[in-house]
């Protein structure tokens, strides 16, 4: 029998590097972070529409997991098909910390990062050492079997239907997740939170260690990178900020559902990245409103999303070609380079 | 867990040779349909996201067809030839524009695919499940081959699928053709330098890929009830069995879905709620061990 | 120099582009008038596999909106449904739950849910106070589980104990006329699936103490490839099957299991046979399947449930499903309590609700009743039979016996420490 020889399906991503780090200093960053806080903070006063509050926190969940995608995929080259795992695990984690025990939240918050990082740790050190779609393919085994055992487990877990009878929610220093108003203010401070601490990082000396593995991992090595570690480090990382967004998640419907585990999810993370552009940091946060605008718009008018989707998808794969912070990137750009055109 | 019946089912001869059967019976369905995956990989370095779509495509031509004439041999040629002629034309059209780009975009164009073919299928044959139903000619008793029961339909369904198997196992290593093809996965410039149309073999070869899922489908569709998204179980079959046995690998593809069905059988016998965890946990080990699945060749 | 034209879209169509949209997206943050009519939400599954739950939901409800809305409406505001699509994911149930109440305006919902996406609008109703009539989830803990009572939700889909008992008491009375005491179970692997045959084999053994359950299967839920549980079931040797595969899985498994010749080896009791999708749909039913009652226009054997049956199908052009019966309940109900309550408040409906019994079609005793202390539907038809293939399809039902259901039921909840 033959063998049709198989090449790697994925190149290393050839996205141009969009440097804006020249604008911004970690102060900046942090003065950008509390005026958007302060901003999301006011909304509630300013408006009485829940539903606004309710697509903030949405937006909140799915931003933190799709630019924690972004960390690895982006940054670091590392193409994830099983990243919703941890946004999995960090919905059933909180849920059934919760409901099972009767630790206050913020401990419960950190127990469920704590167990996350030790899961990601695991699967992580068994998956970064292999290579563009084969690491896609094991990250997605092992989300594939984690959401087998999430169904199966049924004593456990709730198997398909979930962790059912809500999510308690003891009040801790004043604020009480089950008052709508606080729970988009405390969605609000972990997005804000969780964005400005994965800046941090993405423009740390380590990110540009991430950034060098990108592009050419064998040279990193020669000047002495640990890459394994590298890449490790970072999908633990990144694993903690899906988590986060997992937790938000769970708050929002009270409960967790084996779906949050399943590819789809990561599926949805994967379109975020490339509606919202991989080559700036903000574009997963656009992509994430993006598609959430979308979803809730299409629904409203017609039982058809798929096909709305499916057109949508291919305008950006096919049409534009990338993101949609990446288009306007370039087209600031060009702007900027003055008259001529491009030739 | 079950591992009393496992293991009972061990030492009787009997059960052996059934779960054996059944094992070998659901592997060789299992190929049949991610067979087409595999050469599509294999050739065109794309990963092959709307399989489950033409798989789909495949039975509602079937079945339609079969319900306008009643002949099974007119339903499974336009099953297949539908779906032929609708693997030249999408990736003619679509697939040629993402071959450079990098994995991502070949994916969300297939899935933009799944999502717009599932859509298209349910506002033309509508959102309830259909059934083709056997044909008369198959309604017959099964067999007792070695002390296991086989349909005779599904005799049927092994000699595609093994026939499928030679043919391209031969075409691609003995014929003057398949010699081109494999160059063309080495190296298209230089064969397209040699005067030979690269677009037409990427394009026939996606045709044969689409027409394997298609003939699959309607094969399959007697016996199973067709609903628009049927495809998508399917998928990820074939896609389990691919990356196992290696992408790109007809043998690959053979054994892994071999292995596949007889974990199926056996595990269904010692965990019956676990079966497809068993299945997703090989797919771990072999991942782990040999990234580039059983006979895939790993780049470097 | 020649300025070449760049590829793509224009700046200026670009911004238009981006303004129009910004208008379409912000709409819904935009709050509406309130109107003289009253909206009902109602998040259902209308897109991928299990979509025909929907859409027969939908017809049902907007069959019995439009004859209460010919009589004046609710309290004499027109009924206006509100029916959006959750694609089967439990945390679109509840954003769209969320939505249809804080965006839309809805004052009351019916949820048209399958299971979990049932739990999750539950919680929305727990966490909104929203009135709320689950219609199509069958799961007995959404309403027999203490801790998910809530005043303000309600539930007309059938419970999965109660059909147990009734199929658990007809099939021990075969087993003991046959003598079947060898059985074996096929059903999917989900809470449905695991609730149900549970049950069902509960009151099978304690009615037919003889009876052994020697297998149990459990495939995926849409697993298209049945073959390595029929073989399994075959070597077993089992005198009868049961099994509470629905839908495309019962014809597939049909299908599969006919080739073989499973159907001549045992009895089979298949309690989703008897629904006009699967009966209208497979092409070789074998003869003699028992099956319970799904919706069956012949059963309860009035002409009000034959005229409704043939309303429907008049209209839709198809047969009413389980979901269809269920949902056009759940408006009966809600008419006839706002009608008592002279409002068409979601607080002072729920308190004329319970306990209310309606004249109903689908009533064993041509009437329903909302039962007061756990909020679920009571005194529908139950009853099982054996199918043909051809109208009426099951010929003679055996109806099940409410006062023994009830009895059952209540030892059951204690047993599971829900009383």
């Amino acid at each position: 029998m033959t063998e049709v020889q198989a090449e790697p399906a994925a190149e290393a991503l050839r996205a141009p590097r969009v440097e804006t780090k020249s604008l911004l200093s970690p102060y900046r960053d942090v003065l950008i972070a509390l005026t958007v806080f302060a901003i999301l903070a006011a909304l509630p006063a300013l408006s009485s529409s829940k539903a606004l509050l309710d697509f903030v926190i949405r937006c909140a969940a799915m931003g933190l997991f799709a630019t924690s995608l972004n960390l690895l995929v982006g940054y670091t080259g590392m193409i994830s098909f099983g990243h919703g795992m941890f946004f999995g695990l960090g919905a059933y984690g909180f849920g059934l910390i919760m409901q099972r025990t009767g630790m206050p939240v913020p401990l419960a918050f950190a127990a469920t990062l704590a167990t996350t990082a030790v899961v990601a740790t695991i699967i992580g050190s068994i998956c970064v050492r292999l290579k563009e779609i084969y690491f896609a393919f094991v990250t997605l085994a092992f989300q594939m079997l984690i959401h087998s055992t999430i169904l199966s487990w049924s004593s456990f877990t709730g198997g398909d239907q979930g962790l059912r009878g809500g999510i308690p929610r003891p009040v801790f220093l004043g604020i009480d997740l089950s008052n709508h108003v606080h729970l988009y203010i405390v969605s609000s401070a972990l997005l804000v939170i969780g964005l400005l601490a994965m800046r941090q990082i993405a423009q740390s000396p380590f990110g540009y260690t991430l950034r060098m593995i990108r592009d050419n991992a064998m040279r990193a090595r020669f000047i002495g990178i640990d890459v394994w570690r590298a890449k490790l480090t970072i999908f633990v990382l990144a694993a903690l900020f899906a988590c986060t967004g997992g937790m938000v998640m769970a708050l929002f419907v009270s409960g967790a559902y084996p779906e949050f585990a399943y590819w789809t999810i990561s599926g949805e993370g994967i379109f975020i990245n490339m509606l919202g552009g991989v080559t700036t940091f903000l574009g997963p946060i656009v992509g994430t409103v993006l598609l959430l605008l979308l979803n809730d718009t299409v629904t409203r008018l017609t039982e058809y999303y798929g096909i709305v989707l499916g057109i949508v998808i291919l305008f950006f794969a096919i049409g534009l070609k990338k993101g949609l912070m990446d288009f306007v990137v370039e087209w600031v750009a060009q702007r900027r380079g003055g008259a001529g055109g491009r030739g | 867990m079950d591992l009393d019946a496992l293991a009972g089912c061990f030492v009787s001869p009997a059960c052996l040779v059934t779960q054996t059967t059944s094992g070998l019976i659901i592997g060789m369905l299992l190929f049949l349909v991610a067979v087409g995956l595999t050469l599509i990989f294999g050739v065109l370095k794309v990963v092959n996201f709307t399989h489950g779509a033409f798989y789909m495509f495949g039975a509602y031509f079937a079945m339609t067809t079969y319900q306008f004439t009643g002949s099974f041999a007119l339903a499974m040629l336009c099953g297949a030839a539908g779906t032929a002629i609708l693997g030249i034309i999408f990736e003619r059209v679509f697939m040629s524009r993402v071959y450079g780009s990098d994995v991502l975009m070949q994916l969300l164009v297939c899935y933009a695919f799944v999502l717009i073919f599932d859509d298209v299928v349910r506002m033309i044959w509508g959102p309830e499940f259909r059934s083709m139903g056997m044909p008369t000619a198959f309604q017959v008793a099964p067999l007792f081959i070695a002390g296991g029961v086989v349909p005779p339909y599904y005799l049927l369904l092994i000699g595609v699928a093994l026939a499928a198997a030679i043919v391209l196992g031969v075409g691609l290593t003995r014929t003057r053709i398949g010699k081109v093809v494999r160059a063309a996965a080495h190296n298209p410039g230089m064969v397209s330098a040699l005067g030979i149309n690269t677009g037409l073999i990427y394009g026939g070869v996606f045709a044969l890929g689409g027409m394997l899922a298609g003939l699959a489908g309607a094969l399959a569709a007697p016996v199973r009830s067709l609903t628009p998204g049927m495809g998508f179980s399917v998928l990820i079959e074939s896609f389990i069995v691919t990356v196992i046995g290696g992408m790109g690998s007809i043998l690959g593809a053979l054994i892994g879905a071999l292995l596949i069905g007889l974990i199926r059988s056996f595990g269904s016998l010692g965990f019956p709620l676990f079966t497809e965890g068993l299945m997703y946990l090989f797919m771990v080990i072999v991942l782990v061990s040999r990234p580039a699945g059983l006979f895939g060749k790993e780049v470097a | 120099m020649t300025r070449t034209r760049r590829p793509g879209i224009s700046r200026r169509t670009t911004l238009a582009l981006m303004g129009t949209g910004a208008v379409t997206f912000a709409t819904p943050w935009v709050a509406r008038a309130q109107a003289k009519t009253i909206k009902i939400g109602m998040p259902t599954i209308l897109s991928g596999r299990v979509a025909q739950l929907g859409t027969s939901s939908r017809n049902a409800v907007m069959l019995e909106a439009d004859k209460v809305n010919a009589a004046g409406g609710l309290a004499g505001r027109q009924i206006e449904m509100v029916i959006r699509d959750s694609k089967g994911q439990p945390q679109e149930a509840a954003r769209v739950a969320r939505e249809l109440v804080n965006t839309d305006g809805c004052e009351l919902l019916i949820d048209a849910e399958a299971s979990s996406g049932a739990f999750a609008v539950h919680e929305v109703a727990r966490d909104l106070g929203v009135f709320c009539i689950h219609t199509n989830s069958e799961t007995s803990a959404l309403t027999a589980d203490p801790k998910q009572h809530i005043p303000n939700a309600f539930r007309t889909a059938r419970v999965g104990v109660h059909d147990s008992i009734v199929g658990g008491s007809y099939a021990a009375a075969i087993a003991k006329t046959k003598g079947l005491k060898k059985w074996a179970t096929c059903s999917p692997d989900y809470a449905y699936g695991r609730d149900t045959t549970g049950e069902f084999t509960l009151y099978l053994k304690r009615f037919a103490p003889d009876v052994e359950i020697i297998s149990e299967s459990w495939p995926k839920l849409f697993q298209p490839d049945y073959t390595e549980v029929v073989t399994k079931i075959l070597q077993a040797k089992p005198q009868a099957l049961y099994s509470c595969l629905w839908g495309g899985d019962l014809t597939s498994y049909i299908d599969q299991a006919n080739i073989y010749a499973m159907f001549g080896q045992m009895e089979v009791f298949a309690v989703n046979m008897a629904d006009y999708t699967a009966l209208t749909v497979v092409k070789n039913l074998p003869k003699g399947i028992h099956s319970g009652n799904r919706y069956i226009k012949t059963f309860p054997a009035t002409p009000e449930n034959a005229a409704w049956g043939d309303a429907y199908k008049a209209k839709y052009n198809e047969y009413p499903t389980n979901w269809s019966w269920e949902n056009a309940t759940a408006i009966m109900l809600l008419a006839e309590a706002s009608k008592k309550a002279d409002s068409a408040d979601g607080k002072k409906i729920a308190d004329v609700m319970r306990g209310l019994t309606i004249k109903c079609p689908f009533g064993a005793d041509g009437t329903v009743t909302m039962r007061a202390e756990d909020q679920t539907l009571i005194g529908y038809a139950i009853g099982w039979g054996t199918t043909i293939a051809q109208e009426p399809y099951v010929p003679d039902v055996h109806a099940g016996d409410w006062k023994t259901i009830l009895e059952l039921e209540a030892e059951w909840k204690k047993s599971k420490g829900y009383a």
